[in-house]
């Protein structure tokens, strides 16, 4: 007689059976499932090769030269003849195969666009247009995922795609900044340093990553951003307006000066206006002395530190009287600053300091110690 | 004879680039795809010019670079790097270890012919 197992056991021992089962299942379907992105990734990389040498080959192959008098578009006839062999080939794919084929071959000329300069990137641009890359990248522009806009963006610039233009302007106004920074980094490959009228023309609300990337772009152009910036003072932005002035202020070209002063007395927002006085300082140029001086009195806080703090940057003993008389009617960290100010006024400003120093108020005693200390106290009397 | 050059670049589509464009100048090239490679390549075929990306697999271009100026049967092989745009460290150090020349990318293949025949001038004439 067979052994009767009980029927917990039965139900354990099958329930034991179907978890192996599945468990060799998964592993299956992960095993196959690898295998199959790695033929995918294998076949990709095969055809990144082909496409690699068929372009080295297309990229520089000598093209029977032009006559004189010959039109623009001979040269583009020359580009089709090189090109339409993989069109046609293409062409001729099914649906999916193209798909996977063309994917490879954007790829192959991104790293060319990337790496390549002279004559052959010229023909890269042309190759992009013809094989309906940028119109695929233009309408990705479109796309509601921040990330494709950022990516097509940035692709339309690699590629040189002029058409890309009016994309691009109005890719400064989208809602994420990546994608706003790669419409920054496009519009200067495509336009050069024109691009920064475009930029501060259209652009609104700056972040502080747009502010980075501005910053490392305007600081390769230097002096020939200046006329740019100059003219986004006047903008109705005031991140934008803010930005130009420190910008002026890092470059120092002494032309901002005047522009500066215009901001510094007549824009409607008070910060902006102690930007202006700050960069001002800056800049250290005696021009902007008189007009500080008036501002060390305005009733805006602000305003009032900032054009003191300029004061003491540009330090020339005028500002001493109507600093000493401000010096005793102010308190906390503006009296500081007005102290530090008169210790940079040269001889004058030290001495006066240095009387301070012996005078009965213990506070402004204390304070005058502190500046001379840290000015590095030489005396400069007896 | 044609002179030999070997390219070292792991990027594919460069090393297509370079070889053809190298091969249609009258070169005899042979390209390698890491630094490892290129090193064994140099000591097979002993070539008269060595192109160098700064940024490969198994040993960078420095590596390679340092170990050919090393070697006695090597050290007057000239050396073009190819290195990234404005990484202004890089092409110092490259010089230091002793590279003729570089070229940054993005480059315009016809200057790379340019130099690449420079190169190969200038060292034919120290060797006289």
């Amino acid at each position: 007689m067979g052994t009767a197992y009980p029927i917990e056991f039965l139900i354990i021992m099958g329930f034991a059976a179907v978890a192996t089962l599945m468990v060799l299942m998964i592993s299956l379907a992960l095993i196959i499932h690898k295998a199959i992105e790695f033929q995918k990734s294998w076949r990709q990389e095969r055809l990144y090769g082909i496409y690699s040498s068929a372009f080295a080959q297309i990229l520089l192959q000598e093209l029977p030269s032009l006559p004189p008098n010959a039109k623009t578009s001979a040269v583009f006839i020359q580009y089709d003849s090189l090109i339409s062999p993989i069109k046609q080939r293409l062409v001729a794919m099914t649906r999916g195969r193209r798909k996977v084929h063309k994917e490879v071959l954007r790829r192959v000329m991104i790293d060319f666009a990337q790496d390549l300069s002279g004559e052959p990137s010229e023909r890269l641009v042309y190759f992009f247009y013809v094989l309906g890359f940028v119109e695929e990248q233009l309408r990705l522009m479109k796309s509601r995922h921040w990330w494709i806009r950022a990516h097509a963006a940035r692709e339309i610039g690699l590629v040189r795609a002029r058409k890309g233009i009016a994309s691009l302007t109005a890719a400064l106004e989208d809602e994420h900044p990546d994608v706003r920074n790669q419409a920054i980094q496009s519009l200067i490959v495509l336009v050069g340093v024109d691009a920064l009228d475009i930029i501060f023309g259209v652009s609104r609300n700056l972040s502080q990553w747009t502010e980075i990337e501005l910053t490392v772009i305007i600081m390769n152009f230097r002096e020939e951003a200046v006329p740019y910036l100059i003219t986004a003072l006047d903008s109705y932005d005031d991140s934008i307006a803010s930005f130009a002035i420190e910008m002026l202020a890092e470059i120092g070209f002494i032309q901002a000066v005047d522009p500066l002063l215009r901001v510094l007395q007549t824009h409607p927002n008070t910060s902006v206006r102690a930007s202006a006085a700050e960069a001002l300082g800056r800049l250290g140029d005696g021009r902007a002395e008189q007009a500080l001086l008036t501002f060390a009195f305005n009733p805006h806080k602000g305003l009032r530190v900032r054009s003191i703090e300029a004061l003491g940057r540009i330090g020339t003993p005028a500002a001493l009287p109507l600093l000493q008389k401000r010096l005793a009617k102010s308190e906390g960290e503006e009296q500081t600053t007005i102290a530090r100010a008169i210790g940079k006024c040269g001889h004058e400003g030290r001495l006066f300091l240095e009387q301070c120093e012996q005078s009965g108020d213990s506070l402004v005693s204390a304070l005058a110690s502190q500046v001379l200390e840290e000015l590095g106290s030489e005396t400069v009397s007896g | 004879m044609p002179q030999t050059i070997v390219v070292a670049e792991d990027q594919h589509h460069i090393r297509s680039l370079l070889e053809y464009k190298l091969r249609n100048s009258g070169y005899t090239v042979f390209g390698v795809g890491d630094g490892a490679a290129a090193l064994q390549k140099v000591m097979e075929v002993k070539p008269d010019l060595v192109l160098l990306d700064v940024m490969m697999p198994l040993m960078t271009g420095f590596e390679v670079l340092a170990a050919l100026k090393q070697n006695e049967e090597t050290r007057m092989i000239p050396v073009l790097l190819v290195t990234a745009q404005s990484k202004e460290d890089e092409i110092l150090k490259g010089l230091d270890l002793g590279a003729e020349d570089y070229i940054t990318k993005p480059f315009s293949p016809n200057e790379l012919a340019a130099r690449v025949k420079t190169i190969l001038l200038r060292s034919a004439k120290a060797r006289e």
